[in-house]
């Protein structure tokens, strides 16, 4: 019976993690991820 | 077993890697070996000197061949010649009274005689006498030619990489012109913004840098007061750059939040200015630029709030101010 | 040719020394900014990469899944971030900490690290050091960024800002090497993050990757994440003696034949290669009821 419970969380989280990718893309999280990764802000990885 | 193979493969790995690191980290750890060119010699001073201009063209050539002997000289012995600004901060009152530039650095370089060794105050000497002869010349063209200064380098487009982090330091470059707008949408050309202040601090920053951010508030106090000495600080959001107004609103947000009232301005990034924001990566990072547009010193790159930049920073104004009364 | 029962997980735990070789250079492939002092600044850069890799190293050709989490969750527009969350998720699911053992550049450079010749010490005797990284997950990657904003509402990225070590050696010394102008930036900051990165070092050669077991947000997350991975390790209790050579080679302190979905377990396949018996094998799928004995092999 617990057995059974594995391979329906591991779908679920498939589908979740996919769900959970576009929306962030569609609420613009993914421009927010490119602006800050192609601009070097210089303190936030410690030059300073 | 070819398993056993590659621990040995790795170790040779390791090693190198091992001595890579090493040796950046003793790279990073020596103080900025700044490259000095030799200064100009007197020869060739002394020939540009002797030339006589047929007309404003000519003169103009001349006067920006002299600047150029002047920032050599200045940028043969930098770290020299920073001491002796460092020491002139205390007293700039001289350098806005249009008394003779080399004068000036000759007081400047006499006041401070002690902190200098017996050869570094005898290059630091030579060199303000130098620019004493430059400067007279100067003087003397710039009353046969009153238009020389002005138009010095006008239409000079800069390689956007080479005007930004690659450049000598000391030599001046122009900041490549640009047509843009405010954030209220007020038409904005570099020609004008520039050259109605002794000098322009110019601060690249953008929306979600926390430490660009963080800055601004003692941007805006820098302001109020090189507002005093006829300066300003004009602020560029590099997510405004196009007019995005969705960024150019946001930007707005965080500056009323600051309480920021100097002009912030965007521009397109199709022109040599937005080459040049493309390709910075750094931010924040501050220009200096003085009266005729020129960029003066190497920006500094990270937040103006620790004393050792703010230091640099203060230093390239006062060059600025001092480039800009000449 | 190859006679043992499990021929495709000896050829890939014996591979793995290339996966990762290949691993760092597909993730930071851009080298020649390296000398030219730039970062690569296109669209590659709004994904994230599978392991720990700064997006200011000058080579990176995407973004750091902890840095851009950090970096949505800090800016005033979000509290949380769906979209790396979600990709950390997929990748948690379809790989676990498949991604420690094979992918990661930092997670390999303590590898190569240990394999300079010296003392070697056992982290058996450190098993409760393994929860600081969960506590380094919550609190700064998730919490502190989120909840510790300034006036407009921007937090720091506390993880990258002070403790990443990698950020330094990929990000921080390369661009100061080549340009003037950050070297002159660096400050006291740049000291403690230098102290944290010559710690790490320090401590890698003496012991099998620390930062992995201890320190990294990222290993924390796919540790949970192992438990639910479809990559993940099969003991054959009908062929396993029980000899315990597996859990002696196991340099991540776990006994595969007790615990084969360890959150510690990073894949490696060191116990698949030490067994007399072929008995360890990778398993890749759904993990569906199996009619194989659930109890451990039996003690001797």
């Amino acid at each position: 019976m617990i057995k059974a419970i594995k391979p329906i969380a591991q779908s679920a989280l498939l589908v979740v993690g996919i769900t959970m990718v576009c929306f962030g893309a569609m609420r613009g999280e993914a421009d927010a991820v490119l602006a800050k990764a192609i601009r070097l802000c210089l303190e936030c990885i410690g030059i300073g | 077993m070819s398993v056993t193979k590659l621990p040995k493969i790795m170790k040779i790995v390791a090693a190198l890697m091992m001595s890579a690191l090493v040796l950046c980290l003793a790279a990073c750890s020596t103080p900025g070996g700044d490259k000095e060119k030799p200064a100009p010699d007197d020869a060739s001073i002394e020939a540009l000197i002797a030339e006589q201009p047929k007309n404003a063209e000519e003169a103009t050539d001349l006067y920006n061949r002299l600047m150029q002997k002047e920032n050599d000289i200045l940028s043969s012995d930098k770290s020299l010649w920073e001491k002796v600004f460092a020491g002139a901060n205390k007293d700039s009152s001289m350098i806005g009274d249009g008394s003779n530039y080399g004068d000036f650095l000759l007081a400047t370089v006499e006041g401070a005689k002690d902190t200098f060794s017996a050869d570094e105050f005898n290059v630091l000497k030579t060199g303000a006498e130098k620019i004493k002869k430059i400067e007279d010349k100067l003087a003397a063209l710039k009353k046969e030619f009153p238009d020389c200064a002005s138009t010095s380098g006008a239409g000079e487009s800069v390689d956007a990489a080479s005007a930004g982090m690659t450049g000598d330091a000391g030599k001046s470059t122009k900041f490549p012109s640009f047509k843009g707008k405010d954030l209220d949408g007020n038409d904005v050309s570099s020609d004008e913004l520039f050259s109605k202040s002794k000098v322009t601090v110019m601060n690249f920053w953008f929306t979600s840098c926390k430490p660009c951010v963080e800055e601004l508030g003692e941007l805006e106090a820098l302001n109020k007061k090189l507002a005093e000495k006829g300066g300003q600080v004009v602020g560029v959001n590099s997510f405004t750059l196009d007019g995005n107004q969705g960024e150019i609103s946001d930007a707005k947000d965080v500056l009323s939040k600051k309480g920021v009232t100097y002009k912030n301005v965007w521009f397109n990034t199709d022109g040599d200015a937005g080459k040049l924001v493309s390709g910075l990566f750094s931010f924040p990072t501050t220009y200096v630029i003085d009266g005729n547009g020129n960029v003066v010193g190497e920006p500094i790159v990270g937040a103006i709030t620790s004393a050792a930049q703010r230091e640099a920073l203060d230093r390239l104004i006062d060059q600025a101010i001092a480039n800009s009364t000449k | 040719m190859d006679k043992r029962k499990n021929p495709a997980s000896h050829r890939l735990s014996r591979l793995r020394g290339w996966v990762q070789a290949a691993a760092t250079l597909l993730t930071n492939v851009h080298l020649p900014n390296f000398v030219k002092g730039g970062i690569y600044q296109g669209a590659g850069k709004t994904v994230c990469v599978p392991g720990l890799n700064c997006y200011s190293c000058p080579a990176a050709s995407g973004a750091c899944p902890i840095g851009s989490f950090q970096a949505v969750v800090g800016s005033s527009k979000f509290n949380f971030s769906y979209y790396v969350t979600g990709t950390l998720i997929l990748i948690g699911v379809l790989l676990g900490r498949f991604v420690c053992g094979f992918l990661c550049p930092f997670g390999w450079l303590q590898e190569l690290l240990h394999k300079i010749p010296g003392k070697k010490l056992s982290t058996k005797q450190l098993k409760p050091l393994r929860y600081v990284k969960y506590a380094v997950l919550l609190l700064a990657v998730v919490l502190l960024p989120a909840l510790v904003v300034s006036d407009t509402g921007m937090g720091d990225p506390f993880f990258c800002k002070y403790v990443c070590p990698q950020g330094v050696l990929e990000g921080a010394i390369p661009l100061a090497v080549v340009n003037t102008g950050i070297r002159s930036a660096l400050g006291r900051l740049f000291t403690w993050k230098l102290i944290i990165l010559v710690t790490v070092v320090v401590l890698s050669v003496l012991f099998y990757r620390p930062f992995c077991k201890w320190i990294c947000p990222l290993g924390a997350w796919y540790a949970l994440m192992n438990k639910v991975s479809l990559l993940g390790m099969q003991v054959d209790r009908r062929t396993c003696v029980s000899c315990g050579r597996c859990a002696r080679a196991c340099e991540m302190d776990v006994d595969v034949t007790r615990s084969p979905d360890h959150a510690e377990c990073i894949r490696c396949g060191k116990c698949i290669s030490v067994c007399p018996v072929d008995a360890v094998r990778f398993r890749y799928g759904f993990s569906l009821p199996s009619k194989q004995p659930s109890q451990p092999c039996e003690d001797k």
